[in-house]
Formats: structure tokens, sequence, C-alpha cells
């Protein structure tokens, strides 16, 4: 069965699934991201694409990535595999001012960096009119550049299929639950022309909700604000319900109520099961109710290892996660899987047909059974 | 080509039959000689431009095939012997003002058109028999059956025109017009070209004609059908027509132009001059009747060979229903019988096909191990599917136009138009030209297209032509297109020639036919007077051409120009203008047939410089026929093409 261009674009894109992530661009000459679409520019005739292959929304066998990234099989759960828990924060003030919430995610970059544990970041950067762009930091200067979260999807993995093929720089890679799925499929099946993933030292996973669709979201935020007048955007916890953009000039915030930012998700996000980016080393999100504070997931060892020494340098410092919190977390995101089965279930017609969670297709009651939804 | 000025009149010269034209136009003395270009007649004006240092003839390309008739008629009028040249789709062109000129006639000089036709449509996007014009206008019409006679031809359609004083037609073929073949030059006359004066009004002295107005047409209607009988008298003792074979015929062919040769192989190839005639017909409309009533009158069966429509056969056939009884019971073969095609060229073995059908006679023309033999050798001969030169400038405005429609994502579409970048109906230009009708409908398709918004019609429209066309008849439509507000975006692919026929000069050359400086009619002044928002790109430079496609797309009324400025690649070699890069393909680098590419280069973007090396199976450049335009090292995705600036 040919698995290319022609059955990514019939199975995912042109079915409303595509999450944004970005695996397949920039690695093709026949696929780039457009004004927050996928376009194929061209019929490629190959038979069997790394697009289709390392796309989040075509198939998913999770025993077989999880292998791939953590070398066993994968134990479900609300948030997956997990070795430690707790809340975390930067110590360095100009980190704190430019990243989110705690500045955990640039903090730990930033040390890679400097350790010579990796050569280059992968991330996403908005550029002046704040659309996100993949980008590569190999400096503190650019990582703070890059720093901040932007709420639309950013097809960003294109900076790493950007790379070389013949790259050996070490690299970490920040990503949302559909990149870090995307990357996990990468590191057990590697491109053609892409740069080894076991060059990859880090996967850094953001918590996420939802993206906004640049394609109605990026106009609409556009006649909001002077965008190149922002210096970041924010969803602040509950019981705030909104999405706000603050300026450089200690000018008063904007703040728009989420029910007006709802529409714009991004139709893709509403098919995915994974809040917490369940395959990467270290997961990373807000405190929610502990403003200037990440909660962070440790997954992997090599992620506990860059937490220590993180915490060691006096980098990062720590607290433990209320129980209540991490009640709340688990929660929530047992919510987006129980979400995402619905919306799957809807659109294939099939409880049977769990689409990207179902295949292989005796794989998904399996699934289910380890997110305890059956 | 040999400059045809200074042919030794007696000495046998080897001639383009187009030459040979030419030469005829000098030897009848005429005065003014116009033309628009277009294969299979494009080489006409050349040769008379080149010969016009030696002679006094005024030369030009005009902007298109109606303006040249009237340049030509404007010689006509003011009583200079004038000419002008044209292939079939141009009589189109050129039919508004001809459709007048009947009535009013010629002036004091005569004026004759040659018309080139191209049976089997080689060079052309139409296939079109310009025969019937002459018909349709009540004007003289002759078709020359070689070089030779088309050069005889067209001195005595001079004598033609100016007896009857009517517009005379000789119709040529691409067979005629591109064949080579021995031409006896005659003299060149010694006598100057008369004054050229617009006859005085109200001048009883003066016996010419002082006006042309073709109202009130009753008065001139009748006048015409007289000439038209005198120019039928005339051609009943034309030298041009001919009579060969037996008294009696079994069968008589009725043949003109360049079938007349295939007849006479034909019938000696069957051993059948004893049995079949050949009349040759080289004056056609009107047809000579006496001649031909004369020759029905001894036969009982009449084979038509002519090219296309069976323009003779359906005039013979008219007369032989009104000359009954006089004549036998006659049986007629041709295109209605199904003999011979009414499309197409005919040759030799068509006509012997007929002939062996008619006669009765079993005939192999080779024999069968030999047509075997000749279906294997021709199945090992590789394709050569249409495509732009190495270089060509139009393979990256395709390219961008390609990616352009893409990333808008709106099913936007191109109205195409004829030049060169005709190809972008096919792989060359990557399918993106979806319409082709005639010079110019590109834009009048887009300037109804872009108005059809309020129907529902959401897709971006462009249009596309070239520099050429644009002056030839764009320009009406890119002012209707403004005047009436529609919303679409023109392509005018500058390639500063018309290359598809010969790179001839035009009104954006700042050249004349002759090579005298001209004045550049600029084409973004041009566009931008008539309102139209103009941009201009190099298409070479593919991220700003994309860029700025999607920003005229975007744009949700007017209309929109983008003009594609980049030489022909052809022109640059004519000028000798080295090549900007030398291009090397990185063997290492290049995923070839891997996920990543595909053969980008070779299978889609398919420049005749790109090939695939068959030991190592990645993408190479054909060092014979690449150009060095850079542009492939743009679209590789892996970067393994190199251009190295040279």
């Amino acid at each position: 069965m040919a698995n290319g261009i022609n059955e990514l674009f019939d199975e995912v894109i042109n079915r409303g699934l595509c999450a944004g992530c970005g695996a397949c661009i920039t690695g093709c000459p026949y696929i780039v991201a457009h004004a927050g679409r996928i376009v194929a520019l061209d019929k490629c005739t190959g038979s069997e694409g790394d697009c289709y292959k390392h796309c989040p929304r075509t198939f998913f066998d999770f025993d077989g990535v999880s292998e791939a990234v953590f070398g066993k099989a994968y134990p479900g759960g609300e948030m997956g595999q997990v070795l430690e828990i707790f809340m975390a924060r930067a110590t360095d003030p100009e980190i704190l001012k430019r990243g989110q919430d705690g500045g955990t995610v640039t903090s730990l970059l930033a040390l890679a960096l400097e350790e010579g544990l990796i050569d280059a970041a992968v991330s996403t950067r908005m550029d002046a009119e704040k659309a996100p762009h993949g980008s590569v930091a190999r400096s503190r200067r650019e990582l703070l550049e890059s720093a901040g979260a932007c709420y639309e999807v950013g097809f960003s993995l294109e900076a790493y299929r950007s790379l070389p093929a013949e790259s050996t720089e070490k690299l970490a890679i920040v990503g949302t639950g559909c990149q870090v799925e995307a990357l996990g499929k990468i590191k057990r099946e590697p491109p053609q022309n892409s740069p080894d993933p076991r060059n990859i030292r880090f996967t850094l996973g953001l918590f996420c909700g939802w993206a906004l669709a640049p394609g109605t979201f990026h106009p609409y935020l556009k006649s909001l604000c002077e965008l190149s007048q922002v210096c970041k955007f924010e969803i602040p916890p509950r019981p705030r319900y909104s999405f706000e953009f603050h300026f450089e000039n200690d000018r008063e915030a904007g703040s728009v109520s989420l029910d007006v930012i709802k529409p714009h998700i991004n139709s893709g996000c509403h098919y995915c099961w994974d809040m917490t980016a369940e395959f990467s080393d270290v997961s990373i999100g807000s405190a929610e109710t502990f403003p200037g504070w990440n909660t962070v997931l440790v997954r992997s060892p090599r992620g506990a290892e860059l937490l220590a020494l993180a915490t060691e340098k006096g980098i990062l410092e720590t607290r433990e996660l209320p129980e209540e919190k991490l009640s709340h977390l688990k929660w929530a995101a047992l919510q987006k899987k129980r979400a995402a089965v619905e919306k799957i279930t809807e659109k294939s017609g099939s409880k049977n047909d769990l689409l990207h969670i179902g295949r292989p297709p005796e794989e998904s009651a399996d699934i289910l059974s380890r997110w305890n939804i059956l | 080509m040999a400059n045809i000025a200074t042919l030794k009149p007696g000495s046998t010269c080897l001639l383009m039959g187009n030459e040979a034209v030419a030469r005829g136009v000098l030897e009848a003395g005429a005065g003014v000689a116009s033309g628009y270009p277009g294969s299979p007649s494009s080489e006409v004006i050349p040769a008379l431009a080149e010969a016009a240092s030696q002679t006094d003839i005024y030369v030009e390309w005009s902007t298109n095939e109606k303006v040249a008739v009237e340049v030509a008629a404007g010689g006509s009028f003011a009583g200079i012997r004038s000419f002008c040249v044209m292939k079939q789709n141009g009589a189109n062109v050129a039919a508004d003002f001809i459709v007048n000129l009947n009535m009013t006639g010629i002036g004091g000089g005569g004026l004759v058109i040659f018309i080139s036709d191209d049976p089997g449509g080689g060079t052309s996007n139409n296939e079109q028999d310009s025969r019937t014009i002459a018909k349709w206008i009540d004007n003289p019409l002759m078709e020359p059956s070689s070089a030779q006679e088309a050069k005889e031809m067209i001195k005595w359609a001079y004598e033609v025109s100016e007896a009857v004083n009517l517009l005379t037609f000789v119709r040529g073929v691409g067979r005629i017009s591109y064949t080579r073949s021995n031409v006896v030059p005659g003299e060149l006359p010694r006598k100057a070209q008369p004054e050229a004066v617009f006859p005085e009004i109200w001048d009883r002295n003066n016996p010419r004609k002082s006006r042309f107005t073709s109202g009130p047409f009753p008065v001139f209607h009748a006048p015409l059908h007289e000439k038209l009988e005198k120019a039928r008298e005339i051609f009943e003792t034309s030298p041009f027509n001919s009579y060969t074979g037996p008294e009696k015929p079994e069968l008589l062919i009725i043949a003109c132009g360049a079938s007349t040769s295939y007849c006479i192989e034909g019938v000696n190839e069957l051993n059948l001059e004893d049995r079949v005639s050949v009349l040759k017909l080289g004056t056609t409309w009107p047809l000579p009747e006496k001649l031909v009533a004369k020759h029905l009158k001894t036969t009982c069966k009449v084979l038509f060979v002519e090219e296309m429509d069976p323009f003779v056969e359906r005039s013979v056939m008219e007369l032989a229903a009104a000359l009954l009884p006089e004549t036998a019971h006659l049986t007629f073969f041709g295109a209605r019988s199904g003999h011979l095609t009414p499309y197409g060229e005919l040759s030799t073995d068509s006509v012997i096909g007929a002939l062996a059908d008619i006669m009765g006679i079993t005939y192999q023309p080779r024999d069968r191990a030999y047509e075997e033999m000749c279906v294997e050798a021709a199945a090992l001969v590789p394709g050569r599917p249409i495509n732009m030169c190495p270089g060509c400038p139009h393979r990256a405005t395709y390219w961008a136009v390609k990616n352009g429609l893409s990333l808008d994502g709106r099913n936007g579409f191109v109205c195409g138009d004829v030049g060169c970048y005709s190809m972008g109906f096919a792989g060359p230009g990557f399918y993106q030209a979806r319409t082709m009708h005639a010079m110019g409908s590109g834009t009048g398709l887009a300037s109804g297209l872009g108005k059809l918004g309020r129907f529902g019609l959401d897709q971006p429209v462009l249009a596309i032509c070239g520099d050429s066309t644009f002056y030839h008849a764009v320009m009406p439509a890119l002012a209707n297109g403004v005047y009436n507000n529609s919303n679409f975006t023109l392509l005018i692919a500058d390639n500063s020639a018309t290359a598809m026929t010969g790179f001839q000069p035009h009104p954006g050359t700042g050249q004349t036919a002759t090579g005298e400086p001209a004045k550049v009619v600029e084409l973004e002044a041009v566009c931008r007077a008539m309102g139209a928002t103009v941009e201009t790109c190099d298409p070479f430079d593919l991220p700003k051409t994309i860029d700025t496609l999607l920003k005229m797309m975007a744009e949700e009324s007017g209309v929109k120009v983008v003009i594609m400025r980049h030489m022909c690649q052809l022109v640059k070699g004519k000028r000798k203008i080295a090549p900007s890069w030398k291009m090397h393909v990185d063997g290492s680098k290049c995923l070839a047939d891997a996920c990543g590419c595909h053969r980008l280069c070779t299978r889609l973007f398919g420049c005749p410089g790109l090939m695939v090396d068959g030991e190592t199976g990645k993408a190479a450049i054909d060092e014979a026929l690449c150009a060095g335009c850079g542009l492939c090292a743009q679209i590789c995705p892996a970067h393994a093409i190199i251009g190295e600036e040279v």
C-alpha cells in the first residue's frame, strides 16, 4: 500500500486532522507551509514518504515509539512515562523576564548550550509581526530571542528538517505533544534526508491544550494590536479566562475573552490526545495557580540528569507540586484524551476506527484500556 | 540566407520558398512590404528587409496583420505596388479590414497578400484553410506549386490586381514556404517607384481614385462582382494553369498547390500516364470555369487533390451541376468520398492510395518485412516531447505561477495565449495554461472570467501573453478589463523578442525590421496609462516573483499586470551574451529517487540541460545543452546543483 504525499493529504490534511507540527515540510520540496496551511506544490511520485511516516496523525505505534524513546513499552495512564514531578523556575532574572511562566525551558537550553551538552536548540521563534517560525538557536542571545510562548501553530519542526542531513550538531528540540510524537516516530524510523535523530540529545515537551490556526487567528490578532509592539502573549490561569498580550513599554496589557479566541483553534488540535507531550525527556508547562512557576515532568534518565545539573548549578529552583495540583493535572490530561477519542469517533463514524490512535487497529482498544477510558 | 537583391538573373539559386516569394516582390517592383511574423510565413519580411538597403523598398514588421494590410493598402492608395505577408491565423486578424477593402478596391499600385497556410499544423495552434476568405470577399486567389512558381505568381498577381483593381491573394503552404529548391531569378525593375501621392479630391483631370470609402455598399457591391468576372476571364488563360495526360482520360485529377507534384509522382509510380491526366490549377478563385468545363467533358471520373478544405472540389462540383447535361455522368473522388482527408498534409503516398483504389490497382509501396523493420526502428528513437529551451525564462515564469497558485490555494488558473509560452498547456509549463485560442484571447477571456465573482467564481484569474502578443492584440483586452473593472492578473512574459517565430523585433525592442533604431513603446508605461497596477519581476528571482504573484492575486479588485522581464536565452546566444553560471551537480548530495526529491529536476522541472547519469543514477548537467541560467540551483531541494559564477 502506498503511503506518500497523496495519502497524507487524503487522510490527514484534507480531513482537518493536521496538527501543524511541521514534520512533513522542508525536508520535502513538494510540501510547504504557507499562511498557516500545509500546501502541496506538486505531485511526488514516491509511494513511501517520510511525510506520511512521521506525521503524528497518520498512525501511531505507542509501544514502538516508546521503545525508541524510552527503551520500554508505553505505560499509558493520564500522562505516560513519568519519573519525577515538581515545580521549577529560573533563577536568572533576564530569563524570568523573557521566558514564559518560570522560564524553565529557556534555562535548561541555556545550560545545555553552556555545558556543551548540545550545540543548537531547535524551537519556535516569533518574527517581528509575531508569526511563529521554526528556529535554531546556537547562543544564549539567540535563545532569549526565541523565548516566550506563541499560541499559534508554527510548523516549527521544519527547523530540524532544514538542517543539513550530514550535520553532526548535538541538538535539543522543544515542541508540543504533536511535535514530540513526530520526533518519536523520527527516532523510530530515521528520515532519509535530515540529521541523524541520535543527535537529538534532549526533547523538551511543552504542555498544550490546543494551538490557534494562523490562517484566521493571525489576521484577527493583527486587527487587535500593533503586533510589533507586543513582547509577550499569555493565557493566565483560571479564574481569569482570557488571552492577553503585553507590551514592551509598560503599556497596559490587552485582553480578550477565550470565547472569542476559541473559534480560531486549529481543527487538528481537537484530535490530539497528548496534553503533556508524553514522548519527551522533560515536559514543562504552567504551574497554573503558582504564577511565575512551571510544572515539570521528568520522563527519561537523561532528562533527570539535565534537571539535576540545573538544580546543582543553581540555575533552577524547585519545589514540590501539591497533591491536589497533580490530581488536577492528571484530570486535565485525561480529559484531553477523552475529548480526542470522542472527536476521532465522530470523524471516523465508528468506535472501532480510532484513526491515528487506532493504527495498527488491534492496538486501539489496548491503548484505551491503558488510558482507562474504555 | 542569400541576399535576394543580389541574385544574378538567369542563374540557378537554391532558395527557400519564402525567399522566392520575397524575390518575386522585388521583381514586381513593389515599394511597400509589411507583415507580422508567423510560421510558415516568417522569412519573407526578413529577406525583404535585408534587401531593403540595395533597393528602394520600404519594409516593416507591423504590430499585427490587420495593421500590416492597412499599411500596405496605404501604399497602394498612394500609387505604390505594395505587399503584405502573414500566416493563416493572421488572415483572420486582417479580415476586418479586407472585407471592406474589397468594396473600395485598391489604389493605383497593385496589392498582393501572401498567406502561408500550415496543413498539419506543425507550427500553429490551429489548422485552417485561408482560401475561403478569397471566396468570402470575392477577390482573386492563386496557389503556387513550387518556389519558382511562387516567385512568378507574385509578379503576375500584381498585374491581375491592377487589372481588376482588387487585392489579390497568393496562398502558400508550409511545404512551399520552407522547402529549399532551385529558383531562377528574373530581372529586377530598373525604373524608380512612381511618386507617392494620395489623389486629390474633385480633380477631374486625375484619373486616379481619390476616395476609398466602403459605403454606400450597394454602389460598390455590383462592380465588385463585375471585377470578379473580369478576373475569371483573365484566369481562363493563366500561364499557371496547365494540363498533362491523354485527351480522354479514365480519370481526371484536378490538383493545386503543393499537392500537384504528389499527383505527378503518383501517376508515374503507378504507370498511369496513358490513363490518368492532371489538370493543375494555379488560379483557384474565381474558378476558370471554361477551362475546367472543357476538361470535365473529356472524362467521367474526377479526383480532387488539394490540402485541407475541399475548396476546388466544391467549386467544380457546383460547376458540374450547372453543366449538366453537357458532361457525362461524373463520379467525384476526393475529400467528400473519403479518398483523401480534408485535414493534415497530403503526400505522394496518400495520392497513390487514392489512385490505386479508384483505378483498381493493388499497390504495395514497400515490402512487408521492410515496413516491419521501419516500425521497429521507429520504436528505438526516444520520444521528443515539446519543450522550452534550456535557460528559457518562461520555465521560470511558469514555475513561479505553479507554486504561487498552489500557495494561494484558491484554484487560480491561467488563460494562455499564443507564443512560446503556449507550451504552458503541457509539461514544459507544468500544465498551467488552461486556454489557448487566438492572439490576445487569454486576456479577453480573463477580462470576462474576472467579472464572474457575482456568480460565485472566487478563483484568482490570471492571463499570460508575450511582449509581441501584447502589442498585437492584448492592449484592447487589457483596456476592456480596466474599463469594466474586471479582476485579473495579466503576466506579460517579456523576453525582448518575438521569440517563437525567429526573434523578430517589435514595438518594445527599440529596433525596426530593417535594423534602424526605433522608439520603445514601453510596456510599464502603456499598462499604467491604461489604469492597471503594474509590477516588474525577473522570473529568475523565484521568491520575489512568487511573492509578487501572491500579492497581486490577493488584491480583491482591478486589473493587475506583472511584467516578467528576462531576455530569451536564444536572443542572448545570438547577441553572444555569455552564460551567467557554470553548473555542476554534487552527486554525493543529489537525492535522486530518494524521499525528499524524487527527481524534481528531471521529472518535473524538465529543463533539457538536466539529465540522469546512467551510471550513478544521479542528476547531471548536459553541458552541450546547459545555458548556464542557474535556475535549477534554486529548485534543487538538496542543494546538489551548484552554479559557479563565470
